[in-house]
């Protein structure tokens, strides 16, 4: 009995081992291939040896290259502007909305819900072109507010909010509300704090949309003051020439915050899952 | 306006049948191959073991990183001359492929790079499912001398029903509206091969100035999406309590 159970460790285990080749590899031999000086980037990668996933002489000049030449910098304070500012309001905004959806009864309130319901099941893709012209017509098309604007009106933000305090007793508000404090100052002082949670799991959601968005940063903006990470990771592979140490290096250095923000906080990330509402 | 950017469409425009049917055999080879890679994955993750942790990471990791980035990395080791997938298909004695430079093969490329990219992430709405099921139903079917193939066929699959119903509809939407890996690796090419409706309808739109026949296609593109999500909800519609 036992023996048999060890030896089910043992094969499961080799089973889990070889299918994260698959997902482990790739990564390996980019980062390693980036290390290489630009010229022999490809130097060992046929025919395989250890060699393929190990460089010899480590260096890191393609990296100093895309920041010192390339300017590969202002994407990445770009990118991380454009993440802070959408974090912030989104908190501060579906956070009230969804303290008053949760706490508050008002006409409409139900109508307001399924709109908000209804926002975060259509694809944003597919409201691409509207929200072009939409922006276009607001003459903010190729600004900083283009980027941050349709990031921050986040319906699944509001939701996970609305369920976080929909569970925190009135009680508590009631007391204050005796003691004087005004509705802000609840939201403020008693709410907020106790929401962290929702706030960190709202965070980490908003992060990595607006730090690994592409297709929308694509068309809201055209010149390269307001280039994002992933735009300017595209632009080094073009058609004509494509110049691999830099989209290697523009690669991983671009994949970083987001890869090291998921392994410490990757709770939150599963978090995310489980509160969209598939408990059970 | 009116209905004539659909009526052109569906009447003289072959470039977007192509892409229709490109979508469409895209859709029905992706999503199956995401959905069974995320299931099996979460089944043989379901336990407790010391290294179970260490491989959820390793899978989910992925989505992490960005499309632009996922893109990147599969079409350098897809690439026909340096890639590691010829050298490793080369180092068995087989011939080098040429990948997303033929069009036989380009759209496997794209359907292998979304499995990578995935399957961790859905594995972990399976893996939330399987927690939901009560472990007193394993034990009553061990009592009764119940192997695991029938404990997986006759308890888990059966109860994981709503996870299933979800994961598949959620994951059919997303991978309908793939666009950064065409428009990085093929743009469409070769002759065709990749031009999913989503790229179709960027290309339309902000390429050719044609928001008109973008639009239509992108709410063909919503109304395929609602079709087949209606037919898989009806699919896996579960029809009894737990």
């Amino acid at each position: 009995m036992k023996s048999g159970r060890i030896w089910k460790t043992t094969s499961l285990f080799i089973v889990l081992a070889i299918v994260s080749l698959f997902f482990i590899v790739p990564l390996v031999w980019i980062v390693a291939s980036a290390l290489r000086p630009a010229g022999s980037l490809y130097q060992y990668a046929n025919p395989l040896t250890w060699r393929t996933f190990i460089p010899s002489k480590p260096t890191l000049e393609n990296f100093v290259h895309i920041f010192s030449k390339l300017n590969f910098g202002r994407a990445i304070a770009n990118s991380l502007f454009v993440s802070l500012v959408t974090i912030l309001l989104t908190v501060f905004v579906s956070s009230m909305a969804g303290f008053s959806l949760a706490k508050f009864s008002f006409r409409g309130k139900n109508l307001v819900f399924a709109i908000v319901l209804i926002t975060f099941m259509v694809p944003f893709e597919s409201i691409v072109i509207p929200l072009y012209i939409l922006v276009k017509q607001l003459k903010i098309d190729n600004t900083y507010w283009a980027l941050i604007l349709p990031g921050v009106a986040n319906g699944l933000a509001i939701f996970l909010f609305r369920q976080f305090f929909s569970e925190v007793p009135s009680e508590i508000m009631e007391a204050a509300r005796i003691d004087g404090a005004s509705w802000f100052r609840i939201y403020w002082r008693i709410l907020l704090p106790l929401s962290m949670p929702a706030i960190v799991t709202v965070v980490v959601m908003v992060f990595m949309f607006q730090w690994n968005s592409l297709f929308w940063p694509l068309v809201a903006t055209h010149s390269s003051r307001f280039e994002v990470v992933q735009v300017a990771i595209a632009s080094h592979r073009s058609t004509e020439s494509t110049s691999w140490a830099n989209l290697f290096s523009s690669a991983i250095a671009g994949s970083l915050p987001p890869v090291i923000l998921f392994l410490f906080l990757q709770k939150y990330f599963v978090r995310g899952i489980s509160g969209t509402g598939l408990k059970g | 306006m009116g209905f004539e950017n659909y009526s052109y469409l569906f009447k003289y425009d072959p470039v977007f049948w192509n892409s229709f049917w490109v979508t469409l055999l895209y859709s029905a080879i992706v999503n199956p191959l995401i959905v069974l890679s995320s299931l099996l994955m979460a089944l043989l993750l379901n336990g407790s073991h010391f290294f179970t942790k260490f491989f959820r990471t390793v899978f989910f990791l992925p989505t992490a990183i960005s499309y632009a980035v996922v893109a990147v990395i599969w079409s350098i080791v897809l690439d026909p001359y340096y890639g590691l997938a010829n050298s490793f298909i080369t180092s068995l004695g087989l011939k080098p492929q040429p990948f997303f430079s033929s069009p036989d093969q380009a759209l496997w490329g794209l359907i292998m790079l979304n499995v990578w990219r995935s399957s961790g992430y859905w594995m972990m709405y399976f893996l939330a499912g399987l927690q939901n099921i009560p472990e007193s139903l394993y034990e009553a079917a061990e009592i009764d001398g119940a192997s695991i193939l029938q404990k997986t066929l006759k308890i888990t699959l059966p109860l994981l029903t709503r996870t299933m119903s979800f994961v598949l509809v959620a994951n059919t939407a997303f991978n309908f509206l793939s666009f950064a890996p065409v428009y990085i690796i093929t743009k469409g090419g070769p002759i065709g091969s990749t031009n999913l409706l989503m790229y179709e309808s960027y290309k339309s739109a902000f390429v050719n100035a044609d928001m008109g026949r973008a639009s239509a296609i992108t709410s063909i593109l919503l109304a395929i999406i609602l079709v087949f999500s209606f037919f898989e909800l009806k699919l896996t519609k579960a029809n009894f309590e737990y």
